[in-house]
């Protein structure tokens, strides 16, 4: 039986599923148009071309449709749509809208489907003689692309999932049996906090530029294949590649950015299967684009850089299997649970391996790969293997992170290794060790052929120079104490930048061309020395114990790094004193604000500031803290609450005189006079004088009447509070009115008159221990942090210069 | 030799090194009973026992925080972990620890959360109650 449903707005649905079949349908279609205008022998016959353009831009169009009635929805808040409902929630900001976007798996392919679609109106444009064949692989990209969003069923299978389903559809619930169900839904479940973050707005739309990039290149690939244009198609793709690569690395670090700011596990890389899935591409499409310039200089390494650029987009693919199929499962908190995409998405990964395969074994006889050893003594002897180990550490990221996967495949069962960011550390920093080195040495080769004499003499100088340098930072950062591969490390980055700034020095006085690579060099150099020592040698200041590094680089043992803090009681925490002064509200988030001191010896405060690092209670993910840090040039003081009670977060709202009194201690009644003083748990009470007309509020004293205020001051851990409790007698009633000092703990009450000893009674309540609100915390300091995040700004300068370069190179040919 | 078939070797050693090393350094998922038999570290999946007691107190040790788990095969042990309590651990509906067995107490160096209202959010539940009445 239909049901009649109330108040649903179907149309802005209806018009998006629309667009979702139309952009299948004419990426298909283009696909099939741009196929045959490359097979089309007749020079002169361009219906094919102008059909594949027309179906791209159909393609396009779509595209922004769906985004267009997908933001509607959200923007308006149409609960009846499942993804509005579960991404989104009224009390939203509109700024945060477009993150809502990539909440959930749709969204995000919609994202990549964006950019894909704008990059294909670029190679439209751009890609001259290049078109029909590239356009070919792009269309087929988009084409399996957009199937991912269509949600429709075929054969009794449901292909894709769609942003439009309804949420009556998409949930069982009786409810969905009335017709107006929809007045029960007031809002939506809501944005993923973390996600709530400025870092989160710009950090995707970068990372899925990077991924969607990577497209072109292996387009380029397999055109130059196909088209038998085995030399031609590099010197494009290399431009695409150097974009790609700068986009995807800028996304990466974004993302490590975002981690460090908001996540709470201390850092700002894991080597989560969601990081790693990233870096694989990035890291053999670096490969690549070394490989290319061999090729490019002196005919060698063809196959490698055909092999490179045609995996990292296959790897592109597979990791958005990975993140997306719910393989991962045990392993990783972040993966997305499978919405029923896993053979989809396997698919995807298959058809494209199988492409870049055969259309490898196809050519293989006609490929130009150079039959000449390269000289050891040359420059793109080194380069090539630069490019092999850069490949081989994305091998170990692939073998370790695919354990799911191999369970899968293999039907085994083996758990990840217990410690397993000990193990991608001291893996990585060895590939690291060597392929900065190797950035270095090339530097002082040429290529063909390099006189033998003088390239010993330069380099060993330079390392020389390296190796002092790099004692000197390894003596003065604590590096020495880890592990010898990461001192390794820091003298590849150390030589790597002095080989590079020299090669700099030389571009700036004529070669300018060069200026791209030492620069990009010179920042990567800076991000392995700031990631090296700001991981390696950060210290949790909040442990108790010793000051030795965390467990991930050094071997030791669990150290208790969490510190718990009462409120206004000052503690002492490595250079610091800190103190849990108060709480701020802005809902969703409960800020707790921490205090923080340095005092010198004489007791002087020499700086002072507040840290407010925040939880917040979400109806979704349940309690979600984010750090707040103090960055300083060259350190970073990283706060984080790890647990507050419960109690902390209950609204002060509507607990009565009596039941006030439950949370306090049974009172202690003291006798005292003026000038009397009482001591209490956390300090000390004066009464200072009686008032003999204290302020009342709503209560106007008749003639009669008689009141008394007790001026009391309150010293407690260095701090100095004032109170006044009030004695009232009204013709022949007694009252007194309290007054709580919360700031210390205190309920205190004028309690009695004692005329014949002339004292007063003040009964003072304290708050029991269990009752006082209290932080843990966690307090780390990374040092030199800044190195990262200056030398990835450096490197991505490198990678537009570069680019530049190229560019200007394909102009003039 | 040529250099390249030298290189080659190097680079097929150092893949092989790779996958022994993965070999090696992979943890095994196991039970307590498991556990009970290897001083190694290994990976145990199971669920919390809600009917016993957690225990965690800020105030006596901020870094001590037990509680019991059934695994799979439905033995319950004492685990103890050096550290808060993970947010929202009650609502948990599966556990992955990583740790050893350290007398008749598990000691897990890691905690991995499967909460079933992270990810799969897909309950209409107050709307329902509200429906209902």
């Amino acid at each position: 039986m239909d049901i009649a449903y109330q108040g649903e707005h179907l149309i802005p649905g209806h018009l998006g599923q629309f667009f979702i079949i139309l952009a299948f349908g004419s990426a298909l279609f283009s696909t099939i148009s741009y196929y045959f205008a490359t097979t089309n022998t007749n020079n002169f016959d361009n219906s094919w071309l102008w059909m594949g353009r027309l179906g791209y831009y159909v393609n396009a169009v779509s595209v922004l449709g769906v985004g267009a009635c997908l933001f509607y929805i959200i923007y308006n808040h149409l609960f009846e749509y499942h993804y509005a409902w579960s991404h989104s929630s009224r009390t939203l900001p509109v700024y945060y809208i477009v993150s809502s976007f990539w909440d959930g798996q749709e969204g995000s392919f919609w994202l990549w489907a964006f950019w894909q679609a704008v990059l294909g109106n670029i190679l439209i444009w751009k890609a001259k003689s290049w078109e029909k064949p590239v356009m070919t692989v792009i269309c087929l990209a988009q084409t399996l692309l957009t199937s991912f969003l269509l949600g429709v069923e075929i054969f009794g299978t449901r292909v894709g999932s769609s942003p439009f389903i309804l949420l009556r559809q998409a949930l069982e619930a009786p409810i969905f049996s009335q017709p107006d169900y929809l007045s029960f839904i007031k809002d939506g479940q809501g944005l993923n906090p973390l996600l709530q973050n400025y870092w989160m707005i710009i950090h995707p739309p970068i990372l899925f530029l990077g991924f969607a990039s990577m497209v072109v290149p292996f387009s380029y690939a397999i055109a130059g294949l196909w088209q038998k244009r085995y030399k031609d198609w590099m010197k494009p793709a290399l431009s695409y590649s150097l974009f790609a690569v700068m986009v995807l690395g800028t996304g990466v670090v974004m993302g490590s950015r975002w981690a460090y700011e908001s996540l709470n596990f201390g850092g700002f890389w894991a080597w989560d299967p969601v990081e790693n899935a990233a870096f694989i591409p990035w890291l053999t499409l670096v490969g690549a684009v070394h490989v290319m310039i061999v090729y490019k200089n002196t005919g060698h390494a063809y196959f490698t850089a055909t092999f490179l650029t045609l995996i990292s987009f296959v790897l592109v693919l597979y990791a958005s299997f990975l993140t997306r199929s719910g393989v991962l499962g045990d392993t990783s908190v972040h993966s997305f649970t499978d919405a029923g995409l896993y053979g989809h998405l396997v698919v995807d990964v298959v058809v494209f391996l199988v492409l870049a395969v055969t259309v490898i074994a196809w050519r293989w006889k006609q490929l130009p790969i150079s039959k000449k050893e390269e000289e050891t003594y040359s420059r793109e002897f080194w380069m090539f293997v630069g490019a092999i180990f850069l490949a081989l550490s994305c091998l170990q990221l692939i073998v370790v992170t695919s354990i799911p996967v191999w369970n899968a495949i293999f039907k085994t069962h083996v758990a990840p290794p217990t410690n397993p960011v000990t193990l991608y550390n001291v893996f990585q920093a060895g590939f690291a060790a060597v392929i900065t080195l190797l950035t270095g040495i090339t530097q002082f080769l040429k290529y063909k052929k390099t006189d033998i004499t003088r390239f010993f003499i330069t380099s060993v100088i330079y390392l020389v120079f390296a190796a002092l340098i790099t004692g000197l930072v390894v003596y003065l950062t604590g590096v020495y104490k880890l592990q010898m591969v990461f001192v390794l490390v820091m003298f590849g980055s150390v030589y790597s930048i002095l080989a590079n700034v020299k090669v700099f020095a030389d571009a700036i006085k004529g070669k300018v061309k060069l200026v791209g690579s030492a620069v990009a060099h010179i920042g990567f150099g800076l991000m392995m020395i700031g990631a090296l020592i700001s991981a390696g040698t950060k210290t949790v200041i909040s442990q108790n114990a010793n000051g030795d590094f965390g467990d991930d680089f050094a071997k030791v043992g669990n150290p208790k790094e969490n510190i718990m803090l009462y409120k206004y009681e000052p503690v002492k925490m490595g250079d610091y004193t800190v103190t849990y002064y108060g709480d701020s509200v802005s809902a969703p988030n409960h800020y707790f604000k921490v205090d923080y001191k340095k005092i010198d010896a004489s007791g002087k405060v020499i700086e002072e500031f507040t840290l407010k690092p925040n939880s917040q209670a979400n109806p979704k993910m349940g309690l979600v803290s984010s750090p707040d840090t103090k960055h300083y040039l060259f350190h970073d003081l990283y706060t984080h609450v790890s647990m507050a009670p419960q109690e902390a977060f209950a609204t002060d709202e509507g607990h009565d005189q009596e039941n006030d009194d439950a949370n306090y201690n049974p009172p202690i009644a003291h006798e005292m006079s003026v000038g009397d003083t009482i001591p209490y748990r956390d300090g000390y009470i004066i009464l200072e004088s009686l008032d003999r007309h204290p302020h009342i509020e709503n209560i106007p004293l008749g003639a009669n009447d008689a009141a008394v205020g007790a001026k009391l001051t309150i010293v407690s851990h260095g701090n100095i509070y004032g109170a006044e409790p009030v004695y009232l007698l009204q013709g022949k009633n007694v009252f007194d009115f309290a007054r709580k000092v919360d700031d210390a703990g205190l309920k205190l009450r004028f309690t009695k008159i004692i005329p014949e000893k002339g004292k007063v009674e003040i009964s003072v309540y304290m708050q029991p221990e269990s009752k006082r609100p209290y932080i843990v915390m966690r307090a780390i300091n990374f040092p030199y942090i800044n190195l990262l995040w200056s030398g990835t700004i450096i490197m991505i300068i490198g990678f537009l210069l570069s680019i530049f370069r190229r560019n200007k190179e394909l102009k003039t040919v | 030799m040529k250099k390249s078939s030298i290189f080659g070797i190097v680079v097929i050693a150092i893949a092989i090194a790779i996958i022994i090393c993965t070999y090696g350094s992979a943890s095994s998922y196991g039970t307590f009973t498991d556990a009970q038999k290897t001083s190694g570290e290994l990976h145990i999946i199971g669920h919390l026992d809600k009917q016993k007691d957690l225990y965690y107190n800020a105030q006596k040790d901020a870094n001590y925080f037990s509680f019991y788990m059934r695994d799979t095969l439905g033995k319950e042990c004492k685990v103890v972990y050096i550290g808060t309590k993970p947010e929202d651990f009650e609502k948990s509906d599966k556990i992955v620890l990583t740790g050893k067995m350290d007398g008749g107490e598990f000691h897990a160096s890691h905690i991995l959360l499967k909460c079933p209202s992270k990810y799969t959010q897909d309950k209409v539940d107050v709307d329902t109650k509200k429906a209902s009445i």
